[in-house]
């Protein structure tokens, strides 16, 4: 106890009730009088609407409301608004349901509620939606060809922003280089796919007017802004609450059109509302991310030292720009020079709107792309000047005595300053970890058997977490039992647990006496939410402050009560006493109680054994990571098997290693599948081919390695517990470690892997063609 | 159209009599009529395994039943699997291993472990990949999941 609680594999407080089938998600919540909602969505990638009658489907057994965006709002109905905006970014928002032409599959047109799910849908199959279907733009080259279908009139040649930015002087770079290798990377669309849809569930208190939503998300108190502004009522009338959420990864930190169009329904209904997404709806209308063309260019002295990048990125940002569609792309240009010494570097984003769901973060937001592009690219520059990949790296990555590093990059969401970190360190120790000499000694006699074993290396760094703030409420009741409240968000990430650690390793006390609660608007007014890696840096910060607080607090209630001055208490297994005088002591409850209103408490000190704190830093850390995996790919059928995978992580101090080791597998896990598997395909109408899981492959047991860890502990010199966030590095290092393996098993032959996933077919084609090139 | 039957089915040991619509799917009479919320629909098209269920021992998957063939069936669901306060050593060693992040796949995940292991003592690992290879879960990487199994296998007298 005390001082040992941070570090330790604590089994965590959530599990029981998740192991026991007692987890409350929100489809578990259940009010009596609950009517059900059901979307009537877009069949067409791209059309007008010319009309939309509902009359027969208001009329079906069951149905007790329908309603178009015009029944909703008349007169001006509010969009949703893009939360990080860059300049430039033309007007392209999402109406809450289409306006008066639909620009994906998938889009809500109109809502149905009636007593059961099924009489709703019953019901949408009368509903009659007059479409002239339009020429969809299913890729980013259609939509920026001249004569291109104009999606939206005010962008009129489908680029919605385009900007540049960059550092040092890249033309002097390029200029006077020795080489100069260049390729373009193309990262296919896909996206978190949590196994818990989205969900939402709301009611309207017929007393006090009170709406209250329950959510499937990630960021309750900016839900309940959005939702008050949207709905033109005060926030203080709403009540947003996150049950246990299965799954996040990114994609549900957003406004959907169904978050405010459920509480709306209920209003209109005077019944509870709900709506649980299902599968099909999921793929359809979730967020998608990843899908970039990456062109990229390195300039390089003859011995291999860099001298400067240059990238352009086009992103496919489907048919509007919704709450954070800009942060993909802007974290992908500002994340492509990484951990590597590059001082000029130029960038250009390219924005491209095309009739799919829309674009936004997903677990790594712009990481996962920008580092494929880049970790395959040095490993075709080596190649091409015939340097070991481990040793180019070697030779380019920022040494420890450069931290902290100012790269001069900035991103919507935060600078990129590297504030702590021994990077050469970790890469040797990957390198050590996966025996790296040994193993290309191995590939060499093995490739003569015509074995095709190959080996990948991915050096990154991580945006580990983002501001503005994070608060947490500690308070001590009666009973000496201790609580703790929070705005944070988790979806399944043991938060709970690594801030009762927090707690513990302050007050002293065991963790069965402390409970901790989360994201619900009427328990603390203030909250950021769960996203971005954010949870150990942000809420674990505003926890330790607050549990100091309240410690100082009980110290000097037990020097008023002891009748010693503060300096002579001292706090032991959460109880205070005097120095030295065990049996003059004073217990947590004792001390919670003294300290209450009409407690006997000093003079002037504000009732009440509790502190809130709210952490506020725009200054994010860095984590570190190298990941090594070893495949083999099967000669005949282009099947890759993952043989090994090495992990590497430096976030920075750990308050609970198995919490950590189980988000760098669950990353990974990520990375691996769309690095092999995972596609959101369009055909070219803009319908979707992968809408159910059996045509969406998402990795099985069978499809992921067992990943061997390491860490190093660089404390953050930016937050009182020196964390840093790993909730994003698995799937940002995941995906480029496999397309680097897996070239390197069959680079012999010529092949080059430009684009993912690598589907034993793709991995045979490119095979084929190399050899065919050769021959 | 709303065609209603009358069932009779035994679940976690209780039996339970009830009229369901015809179309009414196992998943949604377990979860929505007996209230046994731990069972969870992760895709309603047979694929993830969330809704996995034991029905007279053999694991089903429950969103692809219509209750009304569940008729004389004894079903069990996670909430069956604890003995009062005490976890299932099978849950135990989730607990311990850290089988589980979010838990929404868990429940279909713990019933079919249940079900391998009484049929396998002492499996290989990649015998437990097999067994695994019909549950999808999201978060872990199931690297922690087949540790688990492990150690139940181990905690599991049987
Ligand atoms: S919900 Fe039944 S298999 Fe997915
Ligand atoms: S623990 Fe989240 S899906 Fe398995």
């Amino acid at each position: 106890m005390g001082a040992t609680m941070i570090g330790e594999r604590v089994k965590r407080l959530e599990d029981p009730r998740l192991l026991t089938g007692e987890g409350g998600f929100v489809d578990d919540i259940q009010l009596p009088n609950t009517l059900h909602a059901a979307f009537l969505r877009s069949p067409h990638g791209n059309a007008r609407i010319r009309g939309i009658d509902l009359s027969a489907a208001r009329a079906a057994p069951g149905v007790v409301d329908a309603f178009s965006l015009s029944d909703g709002w008349p007169d001006a109905p509010p969009t949703i608004p893009v939360l990080a905006p860059v300049d430039g970014l033309l007007p392209c928002p999402q109406y809450l349901l289409a306006r008066d032409q639909v620009r994906y599959v998938g889009e809500a047109v109109a809502v149905i509620v009636a007593e059961s799910r099924d009489l709703a849908e019953d019901a949408m199959e009368l509903a009659e939606v007059d479409y002239e279907p339009l020429p969809a733009i299913a890729t980013m080259e259609s939509g920026m060809a001249s004569g291109a279908e104009v999606l939206h009139d005010t962008v009129p040649d489908n680029v919605a922003v385009r900007w540049t930015q960059g550092i040092g002087d890249v033309a002097e770079a390029f200029d006077g280089a020795a080489h100069v290798v260049s390729d373009t990377f193309r990262m296919q669309r896909y996206t978190g796919v949590p196994m818990e849809g989205r969900g939402t569930l709301a009611t309207q208190d017929p007393v006090n007017g009170e709406l209250t939503v329950w959510t499937s998300g990630q960021w309750p108190h900016t839900q309940r802004a959005l939702t008050a502004a949207l709905l033109g009522l005060e926030e203080k009338s709403i009540r947003v609450i996150q049950p246990e959420v299965g799954g996040g990864f990114g994609v549900k930190v957003e406004l959907y059109p169904e978050d405010v169009l459920i509480p709306f329904a209920a209003l209109r209904v005077g019944r509870p509302v709900k709506w649980i997404e299902d599968r099909r709806e999921h793929m359809l209308t979730v967020v998608h991310a990843r899908e970039m063309d990456i062109d990229l260019s390195v300039a390089l002295e003859a011995d291999g030292t860099i001298r400067g990048m240059r990238c352009r990125l086009l992103s496919d940002q489907g048919g509007y720009f919704r709450t954070l569609g800009t942060v993909n792309p802007s974290l992908a240009i500002t994340s492509v020079p990484g951990p590597y010494r590059i001082e000029n570097y130029e960038g250009e984003v390219v924005c491209v709107l095309t009739n799919k769901s829309p674009s936004s973060p997903y677990r790594g937001a712009g990481g996962p792309e920008a580092v494929f592009a880049r970790e395959r690219l040095f490993d075709m520059a080596a190649r091409e000047i015939g340097m070991d990949p481990a040793a180019f790296r070697e030779k380019n990555i920022l040494p420890a005595d450069a931290m902290p590093y100012d790269t001069g990059l900035v991103s919507v969401e935060s600078t990129v300053v590297f504030d702590s970190g021994d990077f050469p360190a970790g890469l040797q120790r990957a390198l050590d970890a996966i025996d790296y000499a040994g193993f290309r000694a191995e590939q060499a006699r093995d490739r003569e058997q015509g074995r095709l074993r190959g080996l990948g290396i991915c050096v990154y760094t991580q945006m580990a977490s983002v501001g503005p703030y994070e608060s947490a409420e500690v308070r001590v009741d009666g009973g000496g039992k201790v609580a703790v409240v929070s705005g944070a968000a988790p979806q399944g990430q043991g938060t709970g647990t690594a801030l009762a650690q927090v707690v513990a390793d302050q007050l002293e006390v065991p963790l069965d006496q402390i409970t901790v609660t989360f994201a619900d608007t009427a328990r603390i007014p203030f909250g950021v939410g769960t996203y971005a890696s954010r949870n150990a840096v942000m809420a674990g910060s505003a926890t330790l402050v607050a549990s100091e607080r309240v410690r100082d607090k009980a110290i000097a209630v037990a020097a008023h009560l002891l009748e010693a001055s503060e300096a002579d208490v001292e706090w032991h297994e959460g109880t205070a006493r005097l120095k030295g005088v065990a049996e003059k002591s004073h217990t947590l409850a004792e001390l919670a109680q003294a300290a209450g209103p009409g407690g006997n408490r000093p003079e002037g000190m504000e009732p009440g054994l509790e502190i809130r704190h709210y952490f506020e830093t725009l200054d994010a850390p860095f984590a570190f990571g190298v990941h090594i995996a070893e495949v083999e790919v099967e000669p005949e059928t282009g099947d890759v098997d993952i043989k090994r995978y090495v992990a590497f992580s430096d976030c920075g101090r750990l308050i609970n290693p198995m919490i950590v080791e189980g988000q760098i597998v669950g990353g990974i896990a990520q990375g691996v599948g769309g690095a092999l598997l995972e596609e959101l395909v369009y055909d070219e109408d803009g319908q979707m081919l992968s809408a159910n899981l059996a045509d969406y492959q998402l990795p099985t047991s069978l499809d992921l390695p067992n990943v061997e860890i390491s860490h190093e502990e660089s404390p953050s010199p930016l937050n009182p517990l020196g964390a840093k966030g790993i909730g994003e590095g698995g799937a940002i290092a995941g995906h480029a470690v496999i397309a680097n393996a897996v070239e390197d098993a069959i680079a012999h032959t010529g092949a080059r892997v430009r684009e993912t996933p690598l589907r034993p077919a793709a991995v045979w084609k490119l095979m084929q063609e190399a050899g065919a090139a050769s021959s | 159209m709303d065609n209603e039957r009358n069932i009779d089915v035994t679940v976690n040991g209780r039996s339970h009599s009830a009229n369901v619509p015809a179309r009414r799917r196992l998943s949604e009479f377990i979860r929505d009529d007996l209230g046994l919320t731990g069972t969870h629909v992760g895709c309603e098209h047979g694929v993830c395994g969330t809704c996995t269920v034991q029905l007279d021992g053999e694991t089903v998957r429950s969103c692809l039943m219509f209750a009304v063939q569940a008729d004389g069936a004894e079903i069990m669901t996670v909430e069956g699997l604890a003995d009062g306060g005490a976890l299932h050593p099978i849950q135990e060693a989730f607990w311990q291993e850290h089988g589980l992040q979010c838990g929404f796949c868990t429940p279909g995940i713990l019933m079919t472990v249940h079900e391998f292991l009484l049929e396998n003592k002492g499996p290989l690992e990649e015998e437990i990949r097999h067994a695994l290879s019909g549950n999808l879960c999201r978060c872990t990487g199931y690297q922690n999941i087949v540790k688990a199994v492990e150690t139940a296998d181990r905690l599991w007298e049987r």
